[in-house]
């Protein structure tokens, strides 16, 4: 059994002595190490290992949860007694119960590549070499004024068990690199540009310079950005700002949100919200996926669940507590990697097929309302003129409904965003209401 | 109430994160043996805060000489325990609680303006050896002095001071303070369906030594309660919240308090239902009194802290000395509000702190340093050195930032305009420091037609561009107020708890979100 293990379930039986009839055990162990350079040299390196506990208290038909970095024996068994006194004087809730142990069966065995060995191996020359040959590329025009590359990366191992038979353990790694680079224009404005990518393994990524290629090149896209006009037309998102477009419209398909009257999906279920393009899978078992897991937080084993079928919406994230609220089966409580259906074209591809609209390349601020689905964003990227990408805008806002917006969804790309969990391709929006001058 | 998690946002936390620490007991607070609760108080001998953390002074001494063996300009370790507690009332049950210890020492060398730093929850001297030794790579020269002799150094005032630290307040005294804001807010309006309650309570014990053999401790509070409705008339359901926050003690919460919370949550909810989206494009937005100081936080704030224009990364990296903003825009950033959230009394790096002035009557006045820039720039230090946890190194950030009264009423400020917008609560911002363009969206406002408030709005994002909305400060109102609810700044992955305020004040024209049907 491992260490990590073996804590756990020692704090469990902790926990049980406390007088606690139930109780769950996570604790976890991560390395991390960030080399930041600036304009040729070295500014910044940052190196730890960090360990910690979370328990969660089931006692007398009370609920709570706790988590600490103070592991000294004595500390912690002080810190779960008096947890267990605290979770005492609360109310008794008849919803709470530990998961189910018939959750954690059929957990799937599949190697999903988490850890790459070669991310431990780094060594801190290498680091330098790569943010030096990011920094010289992103250098490699005259009006830049200053550069800033990241490389980071680290490994985890975790282990978590409960009082009813579940125990599992977890490990990772992962490996990065971000490029921000700042270009002059005029007396004051100073337009930056970023990259990054990050994965699992270090083979896949792109070369260093490549990403600090893209952040010059985006940062020069910049310049002579205006504001464009207030008016309703096509929206062309890339896959990149697709990612957090995605992710707030799916945030309210938790069975908390919906239990709590704060999900404009609540009652859609088998019913048809968005437009016939849009399908999604949450799909916990891809091989090196950013989120891919054998069970969720619950202990939950891991399968692919469609969340959004042809614009239906199939199934909603449900863990043991509201789902006994809602009367519901657990599903699970949380995202994993989320993939889209995907149509047959690339960005280029559809903005040549637009003709006219706008591209966005980024958000800026903005927000959502889960209950409503009403969302007001600011944004960055071009105007697309006669199939081209043309002028840099900025300053702007696309204000809407995220069940409206999606509805008008006219076109996937084919070309999923590799450096998230939500592997998000371009999207076509028809008639969006763009605010500017 | 979303937490927007890219670079330099700033956000209204929905969650309880982020609370710490505590504060002083007097003589009361001496560590109990056996106890995990009670850290030392305000006023205990250094030894007990030593002792907290299982170290003395000449362990402390061991660690900095290995930490500056390679040679430093600076260097510190940065003690920190911190405790947490939350409960959450939700469907008519006090039905979770939760407590957090997070306990580590961050370990910092400086060499010009290059960092090494390190940190561990391992409190042994082998791991805190262990660490010294990685922050110590940065540097490559000889070993700098390191201080033999540790010394406390006093502090002239507590700007959080509470009559009982929250270790002493049980979680038995908390219930009855939430059932009542929940039944005040459940009777608020008959459409209300759900409410939620979330209290949060902590405190953190820091000690800072630094290589000039200065010791600094602090003991800081936070607490902040949340109300958070769900309310259903017919097919439509709206929600909405507001909250209470700051470096305040159990008794903070009285009776007008819970009443002017539940009434504010279910004011700000009932409101959305009659609330629509007004036109887009560019108009007129006077920013109500309080909260709005969001706008400040990200069209100035950011830009003028120190770091992004070391960098020479900021709009503002040419502009002291400059004229920005009419005569009667003043803005400061404050660490000195009493029981403010961005309120310190000794800055991260063991700095002083103090009121800053970064628009003196619309000339641009100073940056936000910490010592590093401070070097840099061959200045004091404005006592802005500021990390989210002993996870992180220092950077200049935020306090309590706000505009002081100019000389317009929020009467003649309304007045004046023909078709605009009032922007009232916000959940989030976020600034872009290069370009300067910087949005806030507004959960709560209102419409203004020919002078006049016509009609509710709601959820719109507004932007606009840093220097040129403070040129476009065409009105300032005489009625500054700090926001009641709490803010937290997020920059390069750190977060940390500020305020905000303004008065009245009207910028001639931004970019609002909007819909023209």
């Amino acid at each position: 059994m491992s260490d990590l293990l073996q804590s756990a379930k020692t704090a469990v039986d902790l926990a049980k002595k406390a007088g606690a009839q139930d109780a769950w055990a996570a604790i976890s162990r991560d390395r991390s190490v960030s080399l930041v350079y600036r304009d040729g040299k070295v500014e910044k390196v940052e190196e730890s290992t960090s360990r910690g506990l979370g328990i969660s208290l089931y006692v007398d038909g009370r609920y709570s949860s706790h988590s600490t970095t103070d592991l000294r024996p004595d500390r912690l068994a002080g810190f779960i007694k008096e947890a267990v006194a605290l979770t005492r004087v609360l109310q008794p809730d008849p919803y709470r119960v530990i998961p189910d142990p018939a959750l954690f069966k059929g957990r799937p065995t599949v190697d999903l590549e988490r850890v790459d060995p070669s991310v431990a191996k780094l060594t801190r020359e290498q680091r330098e070499a790569w943010c030096a040959e990011m920094d010289a590329k992103a250098h490699s025009d005259s009006r830049v004024i200053s550069a800033e590359s990241n490389l980071f990366s680290g490994e985890s191992q975790g282990a978590a068990a409960s009082s009813n038979g579940f125990d599992g353990v977890w490990d990772g790694s992962y490996v990065g690199y971000a490029c921000t680079a700042t270009v002059r224009e005029g007396e004051d404005k100073r337009p930056e540009g970023s990259a990054h990518a990050v994965g699992r393994f270090l083979t896949g990524l792109p070369e260093p310079a490549a990403i600090a290629a893209l952040a010059l090149q985006r940062a020069i896209d910049r310049l002579g950005s205006a504001k464009g006009p207030t008016v309703r037309t096509t929206m062309v998102v890339d896959p990149e700002a697709a990612v957090s477009l995605i992710s707030r419209a799916l945030s309210p398909l938790s069975a908390a949100s919906i239990q709590q009257g704060r999900s404009y999906l609540a009652g859609k279920q088998g019913q048809k919200v968005f437009g016939d393009k849009l399908t999604i899978t949450d799909d916990p078992l891809l091989p090196r996926g950013l989120s891919s897991r054998h069970f969720d937080g619950e202990g939950i084993s891991a399968k692919r669940m469609p969340l959004i079928e042809a614009g239906v919406v199939r199934n909603y994230y449900v863990d043991t507590y509201y789902g006994k609220k809602l009367g519901w089966a657990p599903t699970t409580g949380s995202a994993s990697n989320r993939v889209l259906g995907l149509g047959d074209k690339p960005l280029a591809a559809l903005i040549a097929d637009v003709q006219d609209g706008i591209y966005v390349t980024s958000w800026l601020g903005g927000n959502s309302d889960a209950t409503t689905g009403d969302f007001s964003l600011g944004l960055r990227g071009h105007q697309i003129k006669g199939g081209k990408i043309g002028a840099p805008i900025g300053e702007m806002n696309v204000t809407g409904n995220l069940a409206a917006l999606f509805a008008k969804l006219a076109v996937v790309g084919n070309d999923p965003y590799p450096f998230s969990s939500l592997r998000a391709p371009t999207l076509v929006f028809e008639d969006v209401q763009f605010s500017g001058t | 109430m979303q937490q927007t998690l890219s670079r330099r946002s700033f956000a209204a936390i929905s969650t309880l994160g982020l609370g710490l620490p505590g504060l002083l007991g007097g003589c009361r607070g001496t560590t109990k043996a056996g106890s995990t609760t009670m850290i030392p108080g305000e006023n205990a001998p250094l030894a007990d805060h030593l002792g907290w953390f299982s170290v003395d002074k000449p362990t402390i001494a061991r660690v900095m000489s290995e930490l500056t063996a390679r040679g430093a300009d600076a260097a510190d370790l940065y003690f920190q325990y911190s405790r947490d507690n939350s409960i959450t009332m939700e469907d008519g049950i006090i039905s979770r609680a939760s407590s957090s210890i997070d306990q580590g020492v961050g370990l910092r060398v400086v060499v010009g303006d290059q960092t090494g730093y390190a940190f561990t929850e391992d409190l042994s001297l082998e791991a805190m050896l262990a660490a010294a030794r990685t922050a110590a790579g940065i540097a490559h020269g000889g070993a700098a002095h390191a201080p033999v002799e540790f010394k406390q150094r006093s502090r002239p005032t507590n700007f959080y001071t509470l009559s009982q630290p929250w270790a002493e307040v049980q979680t038995v005294q908390k219930l009855p303070r939430i059932e009542h804001l929940a039944a005040l807010a459940r009777k608020g309006d008959p459409s209300i369906h759900k409410v939620t309650v979330s209290w949060a309570d902590g405190e953190e014990l820091v000690l800072i030594a630094d290589m000039h053999g200065n010791i600094h401790t602090d003991i800081r509070p936070m607490t902040r309660l949340w109300c958070m409705l769900t309310a259903k008339k017919g097919e439509v359901t709206q929600s909405n919240s507001a909250n209470l926050a700051g470096r305040h003690g159990f008794d903070w919460y009285t009776d007008d308090r819970l009443e002017f919370l539940a009434k504010e949550a279910v004011s700000r909810t009932m409101v959305l239902f009659d609330a629509k989206r007004p036109p887009a494009g560019e108009m007129p937005v006077v920013l109500a009194a309080g909260a709005s100081g969001i706008l400040l936080h990200e069209a100035i704030g950011h830009g003028m802290e120190a770091d992004f224009n070391r960098k020479n990364t900021s709009i503002y990296a040419s502009m002291i000395g400059k004229k920005v903003a009419p005569d009667f825009v003043t803005i400061v950033d404050d660490a000195t509000q009493s029981g403010e959230r961005g309120a310190l009394n000794v800055d991260d790096e063991g700095n002083p702190v103090e009121k800053t002035v970064l628009v003196d009557h619309g000339v641009m006045a100073s940056y936000l340093h910490d010592s590093i820039s401070a070097k840099h720039y061959k200045v004091k230090a404005t006592g802005s050195g500021r990390r989210e946890s002993f996870r992180h190194s220092p950077m200049p950030r935020m306090r309590s930032t706000y505009m002081e009264n100019g000389p317009h009423t929020r009467e003649e400020i309304i007045a004046s305009v023909k078709k605009g917008i009032i922007a009232e609560t916000f959940t989030n911002g976020q600034v872009q420091i290069g370009a300067g363009d910087f949005t806030f969206y507004i959960k709560n406002g209102w419409l203004i037609e020919d002078g006049k408030i016509t009609a509710p709005i709601k959820d719109i994002n507004i932007i606009g561009n840093g220097p040129e909305a403070l040129r476009n400060v065409t009105m300032v109102g005489n009625d500054c107020k700090l926001d009641f609810g709490g803010w937290t700044c997020g920059k390069d992955g750190q977060s940390v708890p500020v305020s905000q305020g303004l008065p009245t004040t009207l910028v001639s024209k931004m970019t609002v979100g909007g819909e023209n049907v």
